[in-house]
């Protein structure tokens, strides 16, 4: 027995948890139906579960189809009602950096954004200001990093 | 021999003694004259103390502030730092988000950006399986060597070609997006300035309009983080543009951190693999040095725990 034999067998020993790419076997036997070669594990999981809730979905929709007309109609109105909060997930980020250039943190920067953006709007409407035209562009600067920087942790902490 | 030097001394020094008394009275004479300073030499020091200062001062002036000639527009707004996972030492690449990442790629960005340096072979294991893999490769053409006729025919894509381009080259490319070369992504995180956390901003940082002022050329958009602040590229990532297969709500941010994970996958694909190896290394190294110490200590117990004696040659008593 060699000294390689020796060190394979005490790693083989300590019972590391093997990581697998591949679904484990069992989990294959619940999505041969379809045929469908072994994915990852918590896809295969997934897919399972979105299995499993098509398979439940079916029979009610058949019972559905002997029971009267109304019932089938609401549930039809409470899955699409379903389909568009799907549909339309709304983003918080710009909502958390909103918040946040509106909090104490970013006060400085915003009153001097507002300010910059009054007087700019102010000398373009005015016709005869002859001065240098100046823009906002740098105390934006200044609200957006404060804002996204204060936003940066809340916003990863909503994300996967 | 110094003890002996030391007592004879006293005779010459008192000799020495004799002798120096007169040029030492020189020289207190001296002193004593120039206690009393004559004006030009404190005019010199201070005319020489208020030319240095001068000269340094007058050097900053000129030379001791940098110019900017850039503005802070110009210059594009600073990333903000995202506490990304992945880049943790001790973290991988999610993979799920690597694969969401993938999907947006190909939804969304792959119209105009290509992704050349990957082949489709690198997803295989990674994110998604052969079979799954092949026939994504499958869906495009690719020219086949040249026949007996010598005609070059097409040919499925197989798992070992790379990414097909959207466009033929760049000139094509800059023609179809009004004289803009959208970049290949592939090296992308790599080479940009905050790689991350910059593309990330780029994406999810369009204001809904331009601040005050500011000018936004024509067929151009308002982005804070590009430099010169006007970008070729619209905004393209909108709520729900992508429908995640796991069901993750595809909101802007949430497609814009998984597509910048799978951009920096595609340029540092050996990350996980190399952190891995830095564990590795650290274990090693550090049973090296463990074992070099012991060694060192084994080594050197004998002459550490040796005992020099001295002990003089017992002779008669003075």
């Amino acid at each position: 027995m060699g000294l390689a034999d020796f060190f394979t067998d005490v790693v083989s020993s300590l019972g590391f948890t093997e990581a697998q790419a591949e679904a484990p076997a069992a989990d294959v036997e619940t999505s041969t139906p379809q045929d469908e070669p072994a994915e990852k594990t918590e896809e295969a999981s997934e897919e399972a579960e979105s299995e499993s809730e098509s398979a439940e979905e079916t029979p009610a929709e058949e019972s559905s189809e002997e029971a009267p007309e109304e019932e089938e109609a609401a549930e039809e109105e409470e899955e699409e009602e379903e389909e568009e909060e799907e549909e339309e997930p709304e983003d918080i980020k710009p909502k958390l950096e909103e918040d946040c250039a509106n909090s104490a943190q970013c006060a400085p920067y915003k009153h001097h954004f507002d300010e910059c953006v009054e007087r700019v709007t102010r000398q373009e409407e005015d016709e005869d200001f002859k001065g240098p035209k100046e823009d906002c562009v740098e105390e934006f600067f200044h609200l957006t990093h404060c804002a996204t920087a204060c936003a940066a942790p809340k916003l990863w902490r909503e994300l996967k | 021999m110094l003890a002996r030097s030391l007592l004879r001394v006293p005779n010459r020094a008192i000799a020495r003694q004799s002798l120096g008394k007169s040029t030492r009275a020189s020289s207190t004479a001296a002193g004593a004259e120039s206690a009393s300073s004559p004006f030009y030499l404190t005019l010199t020091a201070s005319l020489a103390t208020a030319a240095a200062a001068g000269s340094a001062a007058w050097y900053y002036h000129v030379y001791g502030q940098e110019a900017f000639a850039m503005t802070p527009a110009e210059e594009g707004l600073h990333p903000t730092s995202y506490p990304w996972v992945h880049q943790r030492f001790n973290k991988t690449f999610d993979h799920a988000a690597l694969r969401r990442g993938f999907q947006v790629y190909r939804e969304v960005c792959a119209s105009c950006h290509s992704l050349t340096r990957v082949p489709w072979r690198s997803f295989v294991g990674v994110m998604h399986t052969v079979d799954e893999m092949k026939a994504m490769a499958e869906e495009n053409e690719y020219d086949t060597e040249p026949n007996d006729q010598g005609e070059i025919e097409k040919r499925p894509g197989k798992l070992s070609d790379y990414m097909p381009s959207p466009y033929k080259n760049d000139e094509a490319a800059r023609a179809a997006n009004g004289g803009a070369l959208p970049p290949d992504l592939s090296l992308i995180v790599k080479g940009r300035h905050g790689g991350c956390d910059y593309i990330f901003s780029l994406l999810t940082g369009y204001p809904d309009e331009p601040p005050a002022g500011a000018s936004v050329a024509e067929g151009m958009n308002f982005n804070p983080y590009f430099p010169g602040t006007g970008i070729a590229m619209g905004r393209v990532l909108f709520d729900g543009v992508v429908e995640y297969e796991d069901g993750t709500p595809a909101t802007t941010s949430q497609m814009a951190k998984d597509v910048v994970e799978f951009l920096n996958w595609s340029a540092e694909p050996e990350m996980d693999d190399r952190k891995k190896m830095g564990v590795k290394a650290i274990a090693l190294l550090s049973g090296l040095f463990a074992i070099s110490v012991w060694v060192k200590r084994y080594k050197w117990a004998p002459i550490k725990s040796r005992k020099i004696v001295y002990s003089p040659p017992i002779g008669p008593r003075r």
